[in-house]
């Protein structure tokens, strides 16, 4: 047992801590329009966060990664979120929700072609599971993959996806034999974004994250080989699931960084502003609230790291690690989001103060990668087996 | 970062948890019920060597690391040992004892650190009084050298442990005009001329454990009994916070996975509405963030645990939040516990009865909740 960063992983934060400050944080409410100029500046990050190594840390060195430990892709991933959350949630959909089943279940071919350039950020991939009719419940995707000769011909409408307009490739989860139900009977197609018969509606104008940009996509005899077929047929239901404990951790973890964000500029603007002659940090009413600020923070990244370590050491608690450090972190971050927004008072309310946008963007975490009512359910669900009887 | 108990560890967890399950537990129930310390559940918990677990066998002890300690309160908890025996355990051990082990000399650590850790004596800590509570530097027992003894005057309040205790820590200024800086540790045997305690305290929660008032009225020490260093008693108090903030925080965590276990076991075999309420999702979300505060109040207490194992001294941010987490979070939990159970939580016939009275304590001894937050506010603002 040992709750100290090793020396790699302090070089880690502070690394990612300096490059974020200076590179990333300064545009963060410029992405925050989510106009043309915003989209050209997401990608940039993202390439930027490829040379910094970022894209491919939770990848194999032979694809360009760097293959380390999840709790240091975590240390990152929380500098990033602090500086911008939505190139965290983009680069997150890229190299995590795409690039780590093509690491998982793909072949050696799929993995020469899409993750090198996953890794470096030239390429940017998209995780399409959602549908209109299908969120929590997954299991209801109405997607289908029917075979023609040697081809697979995708049908559907995939809702809510991160990256969609500006991605290059997309995993998408589709029913190939109904019958089979989901556990056998879904299959994911690694789909090239210029494959005739995709397209994709006009991106969202959503609450929070604008400057990581989200729209649907539409599949209208969308033709593929079985090149496209990520690993076992019939597999992809299971796959996704997989990969969104990852999410989860993702989610996680920038659920956090969005929180620390807040605390972070509550604690600089509580110093600064005066109330009855005092800094408003010397009152109780703001000062406890900073403190809670503190501790749900802090127990937010202990319980993220201890979920990454589980999935890590392939521990059978991983998966209800994940639900909970999910959980707490996003339900943590939007009561901090709030906190602080009242510190600052009306100034809060304001788009010159940063906590205006951390304000809408930590909303997502509750939402995002399962809403916390499934995590509940999930986590109930281990709790019943294990002493329900 | 790096999360695993050691097989010897987890061993020792696990042969603690299952004595405590037959020996210990069938005698809690009414021990609370009637508010009274058990002798026989003292002497069980002796003859396992849990009453001086941290200190090197010639001591009597089991020479046990911090993390061990938190690993053993925890699973007496799990297992469903009572708060109370618990808190006087804790009391005890590491409130007391440790106090003595760190700063005692080697003839005042031969006469009392051998007999408390093998639960020969009972030990407790008199720091609190009724005007210093949360301010406890405000202490106004007085320690005046006559001779070769020292004379004490005051009054010491909520003292656990006090009504059956042998011997007593118990910290008094020499000089209140040097504030912290006068308080000094004595050692007060119980039959000391002018020691006395009051009836014991009737009490919400942690009920089998005693506490009560001590007075000190023109009490002689010997000169052999002043504890380490004239006007250093404050900083040894201070150095208990962080006992205070891990192994005496252990219990409630073990309690917690003692609920989850019971509420779900529970909720499987009551039946409304012609199913069992564990598929009601308004059952099962309240398990899930039992599980959730769970899992986060174990990691803050044993990052305490472990960064004292490592050698730092008092990392004060780390041991508030690990306080103030379990005791305004646990408290939900044990308000869940009880809901879950409905009726029957709210009766002594069943076991998540006494939990929610036991929790409310971890927002208040040890430095309550507010003082948490005073501590973590004033590091986040420097």
């Amino acid at each position: 047992m040992n709750y100290e960063l090793n020396d790699i992983q302090k070089s880690i934060k502070e690394n990612f801590k300096k490059f974020c400050e200076n590179e990333i944080k300064p545009n963060a409410s410029i992405l925050d329009a989510g106009d043309e100029k915003a989209v050209e500046l997401l990608k940039n990050n993202i390439k930027k966060l490829g040379q910094l190594g970022y894209m491919g840390m939770i990848h194999e060195e032979a694809f360009g990664g760097t293959d380390q430990d999840l709790i240091n892709f975590a240390i990152a991933g929380e500098e990033v979120s602090k500086a911008c959350a939505a190139t965290f949630l983009s680069a997150g959909a890229s190299c995590g929700l795409c690039g780590m089943p093509i690491r998982l279940f793909g072949n050696d071919k799929q993995k020469e072609k899409y993750l090198p350039g996953i890794i470096s950020g030239d390429v940017i991939g998209s995780f399409g599971l959602t549908e209109p009719q299908a969120g929590s419940d997954a299991t209801a995707i109405a997607t289908t993959a029917k075979r023609k000769g040697a081809k697979w011909i995708l049908n559907g409408t995939k809702t809510f996806i991160t990256n969609a307009p500006i991605a290059d490739v997309c995993l998408i989860m589709a029913y190939n034999d109904k019958e089979a139900g989901p556990g056998a009977g879904v299959t994911a197609f690694l789909v090239d974004t210029h494959t005739p018969g995709f397209s994709i509606g006009k991106p969202f104008d959503k609450l929070g994250y604008r400057g990581s940009p989200t729209s649907e996509i539409f599949l209208e005899d969308c033709e593929v080989s079985d090149d496209a077929v990520l690993g076992e047929l019939g597999k992809g239901f299971i796959q996704a699931m997989q990969t969104l404990e990852y999410g989860r951790i993702g989610m996680a973890t920038v659920s956090l960084g969005v929180a620390v964000a807040c605390m972070d500029e509550a604690v600089k603007y509580a110093s600064v502003r005066k109330a009855f002659g005092k800094p408003i940090n010397r009152y109780q009413e703001i000062s406890f609230k900073l403190a809670d600020m503190m501790i749900l923070t802090d127990l937010s990244r202990l319980l993220i790291y201890k979920a990454a370590w589980a999935k890590q050491m392939n521990d059978p608690e991983a998966a209800v690690l994940a639900s909970c450090a999910k959980l707490f972190a996003s339900e943590a971050a939007t009561q901090i989001a709030s906190w602080a927004l009242q510190v600052h008072g009306g100034y809060g309310y304001i788009k010159e103060f940063p906590v205006e946008r951390l304000y809408r963007d930590a909303k997502l975490g509750e939402i995002g990668e399962g809403t916390s009512e499934i995590q509940r359910i999930l986590i109930a669900r281990d709790i019943l087996q294990k002493y329900g009887s | 970062m790096e999360f695993s108990f050691s097989e010897e560890q987890l061993l020792f967890r696990d042969t603690i948890y299952k004595y405590a399950k037959n020996e210990i537990v069938p005698l809690c129930e009414e021990a609370d019920l009637k508010s009274e310390f058990s002798f026989e559940i003292w002497q069980k918990l002796a003859r396992m060597g849990l009453l001086g677990l941290p200190f090197p066998e010639e001591y009597n002890g089991q020479g046990a690391d911090v993390v061990t300690c938190c690993l053993a309160s925890e699973a007496l908890g799990h297992a469903g040992v009572d708060s109370g025996h618990l808190l006087a355990l804790g009391a005890h051990t590491y409130l007391c004892t440790d106090t003595l082990f760190k700063h005692g000399n080697e003839h005042q650590k031969k006469t009392y650190v051998h007999k408390l850790a093998n639960g020969e004596w009972i030990g407790c800590m008199g720091l609190t009084e009724p005007g210093a509570g949360s301010d406890a530097a405000a202490l106004q027992t007085t320690a005046v050298k006559k001779g070769d003894r020292w004379i004490l005057n005051g009054s010491k309040t909520f003292i656990t442990n006090a009504p059956v205790a042998d011997v007593c820590v118990v910290y008094a200024t020499v000089d209140k005009s040097k504030k912290h800086a006068g308080i000094t540790a004595f050692i007060v045997e119980k039959n000391f001329k002018g020691f006395s305690t009051g009836k014991p305290f009737h009490k919400l929660g942690v009920r089998a454990s005693t506490t009560s008032e001590i007075f000190l009225e023109d009490c002689e020490i010997p000169e052999d009994n002043v504890l380490g260093n004239i006007g250093e008693g404050f900083m040894y108090a201070h150095q208990t916070l962080e006992w205070d903030r891990s192994a005496l925080l252990a219990p409630f965590v073990g309690a917690m996975q003692f609920m989850i276990e019971q509420c779900a076991r529970y909720a499987t075999e009551r039946v409304q509405f012609d199913k069992p309420i564990k598929s009601f999702q308004a059952i099962q979300h309240k398990l899930a963030d039992m599980k959730m505060v769970m899992e986060a109040a174990r990691l803050a207490v044993y990052r305490v645990a472990s960064l004292k194992d490592a050698g730092y001294p008092i990392n004060h941010l780390q041991a508030s939040i690990a306080k103030a987490f379990v005791g305004d979070w646990g408290f939900k939990v044990a308000s869940d516990a009880v809901q879950i159970f409905g009726g029957y939580g709210y009766i002594h016939d069943y076991p998540v009865e006494r939990m929610i009275r036991d929790a409310k304590l971890a927002q208040i001894g040890g430095g309550t909740s507010e003082i948490q937050r005073l501590i973590i506010s004033r590091l986040l603002t420097l």
